[in-house]
């Protein structure tokens, strides 16, 4: 059930502000990787010597300003986050050599070729996925602007490449110095025509989503790609028993259900990672807190009866959860 | 020649299998930046049909408004070819599990889920159509620029008459570039039809134009060759024949040439004109589809030429086909290996194999 893995080493890196590096990632025999549309990401199947396996979704960079790196070649952009146990093992032990596996890609935020004008707007590391979007445009003579917000230049990642490829079409907007990005007076500005790709932090992406609700913009006008992540500030350790096979295993703060069970060697069955495809759904026994569902596949009632969760993205503030494993 | 040995295809973009200067051959990846015709406008309608191109299984039809609409055959859950399912307006149902996916190739719905999936969308082709032909973008989307589609204009003007067929071809492409610049084997294997033993000996002027193959000939006070004969009615009469023969991409092979007849009972030159062209989309390495058109500029209502043209064209394009599929045979079957001579005349053959091999090593990520 687990996607097709595959090797590949790190032969790049590449500090592009304080905080984001770029790993040029190729596959470990040469050979080429599969191919990739702008909007997709793929999965960093990392090995933690303390954890086991830990999951991260990257977007694909595609390359350098408008050139494509070769087809053997992937190209990640890692913020380091303070709490964010991923990027910190990445920017920790990512070396020239460093071998990994990864999934294939995915798109979940697929750029329309028949869009007739576009607008990409971007929140800080989220600027990720729209680079490549950027780039298709571009190299497509397709009418666009591109709005990236972020506190100052130089903890923008690609600004200056930006800059450099897309010219007028790109806005910068500094928070420390041009003040507050004011997200509904530029979706207000928008030609009824424009379609709309925005990434960045979720209060950044439901800014947005907000703002076309209140302009009563129709449904998929506004596309939008939360960063796939499994687990939240703030979200506490628990224990979880599994009622078949009795065993008991311990889910840390800063660690998915799934990551935990999986690095239990508990047989689970997953694919999206991010609680749309039901495959990890899994039926709850008993809980002493709160269950905290955080996917798109259970319905609203299915989340109030809490008999069952997703493990890829969902968990507790309790204690102690008992599932039928 | 890297091999005329078959191997199995060639793992594809390692670059240990690349040499600088090397000629292509039927084991070389097909070249995928480039428009490729994936079918005559009237084969696509509201039934959704299928093609094997460059090796993907693609799926055709036209939505409520015409517009031609290419997807990959293969249903991103478990590979059900979407040709076998339904149009539902525009939106293409699977016929395995009812996953519909619309023009853009965007998923719409998944049935056996609440929520439809954000990341199943099936891929896109990018499709232009002109005149007869839908034209099809296999390699990188952004790429994909319009203006590459070749110009085939003769085949929708008002100024030409035109006779058309096809063939699907057990053989590959590179061969059937090589054939059409190979202007020594017309009165051999098409005898009395395209060549003249003249022709065959006259001189030739091949050069490189970008990364296409011109020749160039002309022959002067000659009679003209059989296909062209009854058409102009100039049997046995000189006439100067000039001929441009190019290789446009891999995608295409045109030909245009001219009869001029000095000797016209108006007592002004006169000047019949032919466009040739040829189109090929690789099935597979191995395996082609062929549409062949025969232009002219004169006496369009005569349907008599058009039947000699249909029949002439035919009967040489079956010659050719045969010919391939007998060659293609031998390089994948028999057991001892040949390294197989080239004289002077095969140059523009060779510059042809050698830049669709440099187009092969650029999308490898080589640079030559």
């Amino acid at each position: 059930m687990n996607p097709k893995l595959f090797d590949v080493k790190v032969v790049q890196i590449r500090q592009l502000t304080p905080r984001v590096r770029e790993y040029l990632l190729t596959s470990a025999n040469g050979t080429a990787l599969p191919t990739w549309t702008a909007g997709a990401h793929i999965a960093l199947h990392l090995t933690s010597p303390t954890r086991g396996l830990v999951v991260r979704h990257y977007s694909l960079i595609g390359g350098g300003e408008l050139q494509d790196d070769s087809p053997n070649t992937y190209r990640i952009a890692v913020q380091r986050e303070e709490h964010g146990f991923g990027s910190n093992l990445i920017h920790e032990t990512f070396k020239a050599g460093t071998a990994l596996r990864i999934g294939p890609p995915v798109n979940s935020f697929a750029l329309d070729r028949s869009a007739p004008k576009v607008l990409l707007l971007a929140g800080g590391i989220g600027i990720t996925p729209l680079v490549p979007m950027a780039r298709s445009l571009l190299r497509r003579k397709r009418s666009f602007q591109m709005v990236y917000s972020g506190r100052s230049v130089d903890q923008m990642a690609y600004a200056q490449a930006l800059q450099e490829m897309c010219g007028e079409a790109l806005q910068l907007q500094c928070s420390d110095t041009d003040g507050m990005l004011d997200i509904k007076k530029l979706l207000a500005a928008q030609d009824l025509d424009t379609q709309v790709y925005v990434c960045g932090p979720t209060p950044f992406i439901n800014a947005a989503i907000d703002a076309a609700k209140s302009l009563k913009w129709e449904e998929g006008r506004l596309r939008s790609e939360a960063f796939i992540s499994s687990v939240l500030a703030g979200d506490t350790p628990f224990k979880v028993s599994l009622q078949r096979s009795g065993r008991d295993v311990e889910v840390r703060g800063d660690e998915s259900l799934l990551d935990a069970l999986s690095n239990a060697r508990i047989p689970v069955f997953w694919d999206c990672r991010k609680g749309e495809c039901g495959l990890c759904a899994t039926k709850v026994v008993t809980h002493d807190g709160e269950l905290q569902h955080r996917d798109r596949y259970l319905t609203e009632e299915e989340k109030q009866q809490g008999q069952s969760m997703c493990l890829c993205v969902s968990r507790t503030n309790g204690k102690h959860l008992v599932l039928d494993l | 020649m890297n091999s005329i040995v078959d191997k199995s295809i060639i793992d594809i973009e390692n670059p240990d299998n690349f040499e600088l200067g090397g000629f292509a051959d039927h084991n070389t990846p097909l070249i995928k930046d480039c428009w490729y015709v994936a079918a005559l406008t009237h084969e696509v309608s509201r039934e959704v049909i299928s093609k094997r191109l460059l090796g993907v299984d693609v799926a055709l039809y036209r939505t409520l408004a015409g517009k031609a609409v290419a997807v990959r055959n293969r249903c991103p859950h478990r590979s059900f070819p979407l040709s076998k399912g339904k149009l539902e307006g525009d939106v293409l149902v699977c016929g395995y599990h009812g996953m519909a996916f619309n023009p853009s190739g965007h998923c719409v719905k998944m049935p056996a889920l609440p929520i439809v999936p954000t990341h199943a969308d099936v891929r896109s082709y990018p499709v232009v159509e002109k005149g007869p032909l839908i034209w099809i973008w296999l390699g990188h989307p952004d790429r994909a620029d319009e203006s590459l589609v070749p110009d085939t204009e003769w085949l929708a003007s008002p100024e030409w008459k035109t006779v058309n067929g096809f063939f699907p071809i057990k053989s590959d492409y590179v061969s059937m570039h090589e054939n059409l610049l190979d202007q020594t084997h017309f009165p051999f294997l098409h005898p009395g039809a395209i060549g003249t033993p003249e022709y065959a000996r006259s001189k030739l002027d091949a050069r490189m134009d970008g990364d296409s193959v011109v020749i160039d000939r002309a022959l002067l006070n000659s009679p003209p060759p059989g296909v062209y004969a009854m058409p102009t009615g100039l049997t046995g009469k000189p006439v100067d024949r000039f001929s441009e023969a190019r290789f446009v991409s891999p995608a295409l092979h045109r030909a245009f040439a001219r009869i001029v007849d000095n000797n016209d009972p108006s007592g002004q030159p006169r000047t019949y004109r032919f466009n040739i062209t040829h189109i090929f989309t690789p099935e597979t390495n191995q395996g082609m589809h062929y549409w062949w058109f025969c232009s002219r500029d004169f006496k369009h209502d005569d349907a008599a030429i058009d039947e000699h043209l249909l029949g002439a064209s035919a009967k040489a394009y079956k010659e050719d086909v045969d010919a391939l599929e007998w060659i293609m045979d031998n390089i994948l079957k028999d057991a001892e290996p040949q390294f197989d001579l080239h004289f002077a005349p095969d140059k523009p053959g060779l510059m042809m194999r050698q830049s669709l091999y440099r187009l092969a090593m650029a999308e490898a990520g080589h640079t030559s």
